[in-house]
């Protein structure tokens, strides 16, 4: 039950790009660390981290999983649910100042 | 992968092809096999399962009222008498990637028939996971050696200890569990089931190197958690 | 692999009049559909009884095993329900009952309800029985897992009862199981319970993870050929959905479920804040409790539709069957169904108006409540312009999809109400909202199940079931559910709240007092109602009405198996190919009021029939 395969013509990739992949992810987790060894602060911080993070997420989703070669409808099915996360984690970073905001104003203020 | 044959139908690129995809009979995902499907589906599930892991913790280290302990000092290793900061994360990280990078070759060589190959890298990979669990116990035992406890450390805020232990071991359960698959499938692999076309312990379907790739996407996926989890809990 | 041995195999799969040769007379090519993409499944066959009943892999005995367990627990919950009136209507008939005891049976009656029972039936029963026979699959994808799928739910409900035994009993926080209180002593079922409840629900969403795959890849790579998404019957597109939606949804409630067995067994404060009791400070201190709220919602509100969209699915095709016309407004349904699926990820936290959340939230998730309610809005009217000027069978059927539309739009319509956060401030936790989500996720989808189960019941068993009960069955239920349901709403409004074990000498006493007995009464009959279903199907087991093929003269792909009941592998030797939507009713210019989505193009030629 299987698919029928077509494989054989199927384009395995080159192995270069693999290699290229590899050393590259290599690289930005060598920056990433960096990022913590020249013990950057705050926005800097914050935004090569996520910068790197992202980065990296998105060569081993794009590479190593195929992603960029996997046709649009697979794509956009697994990108799309992302939303949901995007507005979860939204929400949640202005619920938790809010909780931050209450616990303080209480604990100074009284209740 | 990319490109399919499929008979009676030109596939089109891009969004036209999705659309065309889409409208389609029989499939959407064209040329996908079925548990290819299943396993990426699966890893949306799973993601989903990791975002609201790390969503907590982000309300959690958002909203409590104690400083949160420096990840930097506290997970710094000493090496030759200095204190370097993330040291051990650092090498797993390395060891994770290491272990990604055979496991994507392992795929490539997989799909190109070559059995030795594809075989002795899903081992690496497995020998490469394992490391990293190893590690991960280190690690563990030596911030329990510490005092850290899920309960409280010494450090700060008692969710510290709580997100660390719950995160880093839901990761190393699916770790642990990708190891052992990589194992029997490296034994599948050397004895040529996928060669064969054998068909598996559980399933009426035949063998084929496909499985190969499906087990790398988990790999890769385990792989890209750890990113995120490197980023948010160690590096923030 | 072997090239030839493929090749073969996709011929033989073409089963069709390419092949063979299509209507007479027409134009070879209108009858063309592309050869098949994937080869044919080779199914396991089970031989021995356990391999054919028990650990079977045939899609539609698990869908059975799935029915049968839910509807066991279901009555469970049923039960739970009646003891919770009996409470209120009449306070101390029952002895035993203490408010711990109520708290409990509150909680153990909601999640049975909603997730053991609603869920399973509608994912786990129907969804396994109709999706791989609707898109003409021999089986779902993945078998075993299947198999694998239901057991991990059995042994989920049997970890849920055991709670029953334990000592403390069953965890009393309600079905929502807010932290702080629900692991903190002097809540009922504080210890073993809420462990018990945790371990249970991730066991049932492991389980119904495997199922959902099931779901999802059969529907989207395992179709028949010319069956394209848009001619699935709205049953499986309602399905499909809610599966995407559960698949989705339950990570957030495993996520929550192990924080907060975590917080109980390990003592961690993921959830739990500094608190104060009997002037000790516990140990517990800097979590979140509203943190749960937001995980459990996020899974909680697509629970709502994960029970609503299969609901919304089945009755689509009900109505169109047995109205003989086609569903109004098809792409429109898809769409709305996907809309409403998609938008229920972006207003969870309308159930936490009064929860203490950053006050900004009211604005946001009341305006994602109102337009969620377009879609669904669109698609009463089209059940409604279905049954216009349609050929009504005023059969069993019918009247349930009938009370099907009614008590939705009544549970609707209060949605709105509660939607609007300054409208809900007064009415929240009061019998209002509980009116609301039993009329709009209770009553209304459990309409759709006992429609569905006089539908498909010739299609299982291959008899009728008995239309004389069948009626007493809907009449008694019908009436009945609305006296329970309608004057909740007068309580809400004069401010009873919900969830009291009793109200003493409160004001609300002496004017609810009449009210709540006669709800009470209204509750004892609809319950005993449905034993009359029960009993209806042990009696047409034996001596019902041989229903043969395709007795409603329907369309969809599951009454034209060439054996009825389908046998494992569903199709025989070939597999049937589609070529037309499955709503081809009162055709103009055709013979019959019916036009099966296998006929074949040249076949209908000269009739009004469009193309889909």
């Amino acid at each position: 039950m299987s698919e029928i395969e077509k494989k054989d013509q199927a384009s395995t990739h080159k192995i270069g790009i693999y290699l290229w992949i590899w050393g590259l992810l290599f690289v930005l987790s060598f920056f990433s660390y960096m990022v913590d060894w020249y013990q950057f602060q705050g926005l800097l911080r914050w935004s090569l981290i996520l910068f790197f993070m992202f980065l990296k997420a998105g060569l081993i989703m794009a590479f190593f999983m195929h992603l960029f070669w996997e046709r649009y409808a697979l794509v956009n099915v697994l990108l799309w649910p992302m939303t949901a996360i995007a507005c979860f984690v939204f929400l949640m970073v202005a619920e938790f100042q809010y909780t931050v905001f209450t616990r303080l104003f209480y604990f100074f203020v009284g209740g | 992968m990319s490109d399919p044959k499929i008979e009676g139908l030109e596939l089109k690129p891009g969004f036209k092809g999705m659309a065309q995809d889409t409208s389609s009979d029989q499939t959407m995902f064209k040329g996908v096999h079925w548990g290819k499907a299943m396993m990426w589906i699966f890893l949306l599930s799973d993601t989903f399962i990791f975002s609201c892991f790390l969503i907590s913790y982000m309300k959690g280290r958002g909203s409590t009222p104690v400083e949160w302990p420096n990840p930097s000092e506290v997970f710094a290793l000493d090496a030759f008498g200095v204190p370097v900061p993330l040291l051990l994360i650092a090498i797993m990280t390395f060891v994770l990637i290491t272990s990604s990078g055979t496991m994507a070759l392992a795929v490539k060589y997989g799909y190109e028939k070559n059995r030795k190959m594809c075989g002795w890298l899903v081992l690496a990979t497995a020998l490469g996971g394992l490391t990293f669990v190893g590690m991960q116990a280190f690690e563990w035992s030596k911030l329990i050696h510490e005092g850290v406890r899920p309960w409280e450390n010494p450090f700060g805020a008692p969710q510290f200890g709580s997100f660390f232990f719950m995160i880093t071991g839901f990761h190393g359960t699916h770790v642990s569990i990708g190891v052992i698959f990589l194992f029997i499938y490296a034994y599948k692999v050397f004895a040529g089931h996928y060669d064969e076309q054998k068909r598996g312990w559980f399933t009426s379907m035949k063998g084929d190197y496909v499985e190969i790739e499906i087990l790398g996407l988990y790999w890769h996926f385990v792989d890209l958690v750890w990113v995120f989890i490197f980023a948010f809990f160690y590096l923030w | 692999m072997s090239e030839d041995l493929n090749n073969n195999k996709t011929i033989q799969a073409q089963s069709s009049e390419t092949l063979t040769g299509g209507g007479a007379g027409a134009a070879p090519d209108v009858d063309y559909v592309r050869p098949a993409e994937v080869q044919d499944q080779d199914l396991y066959h089970g031989h021995s009884f356990i391999t054919k009943w028990i650990f079977c892999q045939d899609a539609k005995v698990i869908g059975v095993q799935y029915f049968l367990l839910a509807t066991f627990t279901g009555i469970i919950g049923l039960i739970l329900s009646w003891l919770m009136r009996l409470q209120l209507g009449f306070p101390g008939a029952a002895g035993f009952m203490t408010a711990e005891h109520y708290y409990q049976f509150v909680t153990m009656h909601g999640m049975i309800m909603v997730v053991y029972f609603l869920t399973a039936l509608f994912l786990g029963g129907f969804g396994n029985y109709l999706i791989p026979l609707m898109v003409g699959a021999r089986d779902m994808v993945f078998p075993y897992l299947n198999m694998v799928s239901f057991w991990s739910f059995f042994v989920a409900v049997a970890v849920l009862m055991a709670s029953f035994f334990v000592p403390g009993g069953p965890t009393g926080a309600g079905w929502t199981l807010y932290p702080p209180q629900t692991i903190l002593e002097g809540t009922p079922g504080s210890g073993a319970g809420i462990l018990l409840m945790c371990l249970s629900l991730i066991l049932f969403v492991a389980g119904f993870t495997m199922g959902g795959l099931n779901y999802l890849i059969t529907v989207l790579q395992a179709r028949t050929r010319g069956m394209t998404l848009m001619r699935m019957p709205l049953t499986v597109w309602g399905i499909f959905t809610a599966t995407v939606l559960a698949m989705l949804a339950f990570p957030a409630l495993l996520v929550g479920a192990l924080m907060m067995s975590l917080d109980k067994i390990l003592g961690t404060s993921f959830f739990m804040p500094t608190i104060l009791k009997a002037g000790e400070v516990l140990e517990y201190g800097g979590g979140s409790p509203i943190l749960f709220q937001h995980l459990f919602w996020f899974f909680g509100h697509p629970e709502v539709y994960i029970v609503a969209l299969p609901a919304f699915g089945i009755i689509s095709d009900l109505i169109s069957v047995h109205a003989r016309k086609n569903i109004f407004g098809y792409r429109m349904m898809v769409w709305a169904i996907v809309g409403i699926g998609a938008l229920s990820f972006f207003v969870w936290a309308h159930h936490m108006y009064v929860s203490g959340m950053n006050p900004w939230f009211g604005f946001f998730f009341a305006t994602t409540t109102l337009i969620i309610a377009v879609p669904t809005a669109m698609k009463v009217y089209n059940w409604i312009l279905t049954l216009w000027k349609g050929n009504i069978r005023m059969n069993v059927v019918m009247l349930w999809c009938l009370g099907f539309i009614v008590t939705f739009v009544n549970g609707g319509i209060t949605g709105i109400f509660l939607g609007n956060v300054s409208v809900d401030v007064p009415l929240s936790d009061t019998y209002f909202v509980v009116a609301h989500f039993h009329m709009v996720m209770g009553i209304a989808p459990l309409m759709v199940i006992m429609g569905a189960i006089y539908h498909w019941f010739p299609l299982v068993a291959g008899r009728f079931l008995d239309e004389k009960l069948g009626k007493w069955h809907f009449w008694a239920t019908f009436l009945g559910a609305y006296s329970i349901y309608f004057p909740m709403h007068y309580l809400g409004f004069i401010g009873v709240p919900r969830r009291y074990f009793e109200m003493y000498d409160s004001p609300y006493m002496t004017s609810a007092v009449g009210m709540n007995e006669f709800i009470s009464l209204a509750a004892f009959l609809v319950g005993a109602a449905q034993f009359i279903l029960i009993f209806n199907i042990i009696k047409t087991l034996k001596t019902g009405k041989p229903a043969g093929k395709n007795p409603w003269k329907a369309n969809s792909l599951e009454w034209l198996t060439p054996t009825v009941p389908p046998e494992h592998g569903n199709w025989g030797d070939r597999l049937p190919v589609v070529h037309r939507w499955p709503y081809d009713f009162s055709v103009p210019g055709a013979k019959e009021d019916y036009i099966t989505q296998t006929t074949p193009p040249s076949e209908v030629l000269n009739t009004g029939v469009e193309k889909t």
